[in-house]
């Protein structure tokens, strides 16, 4: 109830200063992070966190603020910073404070279970990972970054025309990271579980998974440098998708700041792909009834067997295009997708690596943050894989990169596996199954 | 910031338990991003951060929790609940704690809350004007202006009690160039400890100009060639090459607990004899520069490599108790929602003997780096990779074709061996440096470099 009194005085003090339109986020989250470095706990966070975020209309124009000093010496400071700010807005673009939809479709977000976990299981948990990472090859030499993280996030929409939404979810997360050494070359590598529930954690099949990955990558060499038919492993693919979700903002389609621009229901790649956000997969860990402007979330599919179908948009680009908003708002103008990914094709990637004479199975992508760029799709990434001869992986590859277009590359995809794999969540949850593009650009020897 | 007997409470009750060593952080800031895109102010934000983070340590163990409330109860009650995290009984310990002045190397002149948003957008629009109307190839052009104003206070157990204020300002532009349904962008974001006067002093029509002139050149230029070549590249942020490739090895984050390539190895030749590098937070507003550390060290000049040698690391408070050394004023954060580790500040190549024009002409064949853009590194490997934003080949000594999609990779340990020749024109360039203790502001910096092999990663065989 603090929070509704909070809430009423801001809007009090904004309908003083003349305002109207007015709409406040409220967000609060716990969370709790631990680290273990050779059975102790080598880190211990504990947190509790608020930010109060302000939107007004002022003159026609939208004005942002926020505050994590959140007690009543802040209204002020915060109506009048969001005033100020609009004032200096010159766009011409029409904006609102949404009243609501029709419809919201509920989902599930919140585990109560995962919230009487004790401390110490929790602890337990990180340190049993830690020691089966060890206890399965002697040539691992270090297990760094060995976590367990969990958090509660409880949000508040609310506005003058009378729309109220609340949420509550959690999620846990586990990850670890692995050193192996075998004398002559060193390689690390990691996996993660994570989602709501954390009895379905599992510290064996994560520790095991960091620990195979990086021991068969012991004895990487370079490969000489040449194009190669190349199958990026569906993490993998994942990471490299999730530097892209931005070609696919309607914001930077209106803006030329993306090569979709006028290609709706074109064909854009093969036929074989299939790329969806949907806001309400069960287990989504970016799973969510409504986006950060209140609007309903919905489900679509933004290539649809190859065919650019749809764009994500906020309210303001909807307006600009006539269209719907499909609910892809993640605040302060910022737009992007939920739980996206690339729907599972129907062969087994053992089946798609035994077509491959000569090629690469891409298991690591690095500087994907500057390699690649989302304007042009071009990149140039320092990769890391295994060599496939004859069907079978001959050896771990190291210290090459491989370049490419990506708008060029998913027109050249030969085959998509059923392999879907989700990575890190975040404020997206992205993933991939494994996909076989016809050629790269390797460089190396 | 918060009251003497407020501090001593909380630092008493965070070592409640077991705990030998308990610090409290506070930090009060304002931050403002105004973007301007295609001529139009679409968006601006503006705030305030504010929190409090409680560490303690006992023995290498660490405990942080945060909060946004500074209430007696609220901090009290953190405090104790972080303590319990630390099974064990108390330490008596009689807090005197006396508050000493920092003394501020980086003078301001005019503070973000006394220059009006016009006057900030107004710069913005020099910037804007002069990149678009460079060329008609130029199809869209991005302006952001950055500032804060970060004031923090940090008190420990030791009797340490310190403020200190931050402010910095920074202009971002991206450019970006079309033709024949290709796109390609120029970026450059410079970035001081300064107030507004830095945007003010600085030349925006040159800045615009340049962003959207790598943007025309890289729209026309060809593939780059894959495969091993000698490498030149140039001051200022191609220093991001050292910063990724052995900065962040450096780090007592990694060499603390063995992970990193070059842990154990002070008093080791591990760069060639012209390779001489600095980590020094201590230049007079510099964007990385900090008068104290986030743990109340006073910042200074660090040599890490001299003529060849591993000097020594980048430390903070708790990696120097793993490695029985004094911080060296490195322990940085995000906010009071990260616990500090080592980082680094303004990191550079000092100047060599070398002259440019020799270096040019001692390549056959090679690429030539003009600008950098960003990159990453494995600490635990070396491995790292950076991407070229604007390059060349360079052919009989002698620049020619611009080339674009280059990106360099390598191992830090065998990179450090390859620089071969440094010139004298020492610049640095400004970056956001991301680790575990979040995003801070970090100079990269070098004169014009050239390693004598690396692998290039191109489209073009």
């Amino acid at each position: 109830m603090e929070k509704k009194i909070l809430i009423d005085k801001i809007f009090q003090y904004g309908k003083q200063l003349g305002l109207q339109d007015m709409e406040i986020s409220y967000n609060s989250d716990t969370s709790f992070d631990i680290g273990i470095f050779k059975q102790e706990i080598d880190n211990y966070s504990l947190s509790d966190n608020n930010k109060l975020s302000l939107k007004v209309i002022y003159n026609g124009k939208l004005g942002n603020s926020y505050t994590e000093k959140i007690d009543e010496t802040s209204i002020e400071m915060l109506v009048n910073e969001a005033i100020e700010n609009a004032k200096i807005i010159s766009s011409s673009d029409e904006v609102e404070i949404f009243a609501g939809s029709k419809n919201y479709t509920s989902v599930n977000t919140y585990n109560e279970n995962s919230e009487k976990v004790s401390d110490i299981d929790k602890i337990n948990f990180a340190k049993k990972a830690e020691e089966i990472a060890y206890s399965l090859d002697k040539r691992i030499v270090q297990v760094q970054d060995c976590m367990y993280i969990d958090g509660t996030e409880e949000s508040i929409l609310a506005n003058t025309k009378g729309l109220n939404l609340q949420n509550k979810s959690n999620y846990v997360l586990s990850y670890i990271g692995v050193v192996a050494n075998d004398g002559k070359q060193i390689k690390s590598s990691y996996s993660f579980a994570c989602g709501r529930d954390f009895s379905k954690l599992d510290p064996e099949e994560m520790a095991t998974e960091a620990v195979k990955k990086a021991l068969s990558m012991l004895g990487a060499k370079s490969i000489k440098s040449g194009n190669y038919p190349i199958i990026i492993k569906n993490e993998t693919m994942g990471d490299l998708l999730s530097s892209l979700t931005s070609i696919f903002s309607a914001e930077n389609v209106q803006k030329n700041l993306s090569l979709l621009k006028d290609k709706l229901n074109k064909k854009i790649a093969s036929s074989m792909l299939t790329i969806v956000d949907d806001p309400f997969m069960e287990c989504g860990l970016a799973s969510r009834s409504y986006d950060s402007e209140g609007a309903a979330c919905t489900y679509k599919k933004l290539i649809d067997k190859g065919i650019l179908k749809s764009y994500l948009y906020n309210l303001k680009t909807a307006k600009k295009d006539n269209v719907e908003t499909t609910g892809n708002s993640l605040g302060s103008s910022r737009i992007g997708p939920s739980n996206f990914y690339i729907e599972n094709g129907n062969n087994s990637l053992e089946n798609i690596m035994n077509s491959v004479k000569e090629g690469l199975l891409i298991t690591g992508l690095d500087g994907l943050h500057a390699g690649l760029n989302a304007i042009s799709g071009d990149f140039s990434l320092s990769a890391s894989g295994y060599l496939i001869e004859n069907g079978t992986i001959k050896h771990p590859v190291e210290q090459i990169t491989v370049a490419g277009n990506f708008f060029e590359m998913i027109k050249s995809i030969e085959d998509i596996a059923n392999d879907l794999k989700f990575g890190l969540p975040g404020e997206s949850y992205i993933g991939s199954p494994s996909i076989k593009f016809k050629g790269l650009a390797v460089a190396g020897e | 910031m918060l009251s003497k007997q407020l501090i001593e409470d909380v630092l008493n009750a965070a070592l409640s338990t077991s705990g030998d060593f308990a610090e409290i952080f506070v930090e009060d800031r304002t931050n403002s991003q105004i973007t301007l895109i295609g001529g139009i102010v679409e968006n601006t934000i503006s705030g305030r951060d504010y929190g409090v983070g409680i560490r303690i340590y006992k023995g290498f163990n660490s405990v942080y929790a945060f909060t946004n409330k500074s209430d007696r109860e609220t901090l009290i009650k953190t405090a104790k609940k972080a303590a319990q995290a630390m099974i064990g009984c108390h330490n008596d310990l009689t807090l005197n704690l006396i508050k000493s002045d920092v003394i501020n190397n980086h003078k301001i002149l005019k503070y973000p809350d006394k220059v009006s948003k016009l006057k900030k957008v107004e710069a913005m629009r020099k910037v804007y004007d002069a990149a678009k109307n460079y060329d008609d190839v130029i199809s869209q052009v991005s302006v952001t202006h950055l500032d804060h104003n970060q004031h923090i206070m940090v008190a420990n157990s030791e009797g340490l009690w310190k403020e200190d204020t931050r402010v910095r300002n920074r202009i971002v532009v991206s450019s970006v160039a079309s033709k024949n349904g290709e796109m390609q962008t120029g970026y450059l974001a410079p970035g001081a400890m300064r107030g507004f006067e830095f945007i003010e002093n600085y030349d925006l029509e040159a800045l615009g100009k340049e962003a959207s002139r790598i943007a025309k050149t890289m729209v026309n230029a060809s593939y780059c060639p894959s495969g091993k070549f000698p490498v030149l590249i140039d001051n200022g942020f191609g220093g991001v090459i050292f910063h990724e490739a052995c900065g962040h090895s450096l780090e007592a984050t990694s060499v603390a607990k063995g992970t990193s390539v070059f842990a154990g190895k002070v008093g080791e030749k591990i760069a060639s004899d012209v390779v001489t590098a600095i980590d020094d937070g201590t230049l007079p507003n510099e964007w990385g520069s900090i008068n104290i550390d986030d743990e109340g060290t006073p910042s200074q000049k660090n040599v890490l490599i001299e003529n060849g040698i591993l000097k020594g690391y980048m430390i903070d408070r708790l990696n120097g108790r793993r490695m029985g050394h004094a911080s060296t004023g490195s322990g940085r954060r995000q906010s009071y929602k990260f616990a500090p580790t080592s980082r680094m500040t303004n990191t550079y190549i000092a100047s060599g003997n070398s002259k440019r024009e020799d270096m040019f002409a001692n390549t056959e064949r090679g690429i030539y780096a003009r600008y950098m853009g960003g990159g990453s590194v494995n600490p635990s490997t070396g491995e790292f990779n950076f991407s070229v934003l604007e390059g060349y080949l360079v052919e009989n000594g002698k620049i020619t074709t611009p080339v674009r999609g280059a990106t360099l990779i390598g191992k830090g340990t065998e990179i450090l061996k390859k620089i071969d020749m440094i010139s004298d024109n020492l610049s640095y360039g400004q970056g956001m440096c991301g680790s575990s203790s979040g995003s801070v502001p970090t100079n990269v910096g070098q004169p014009l470099i050239r390693v004598s092999e690396i692998t290039v990663g191109g489209r073009e065989e």
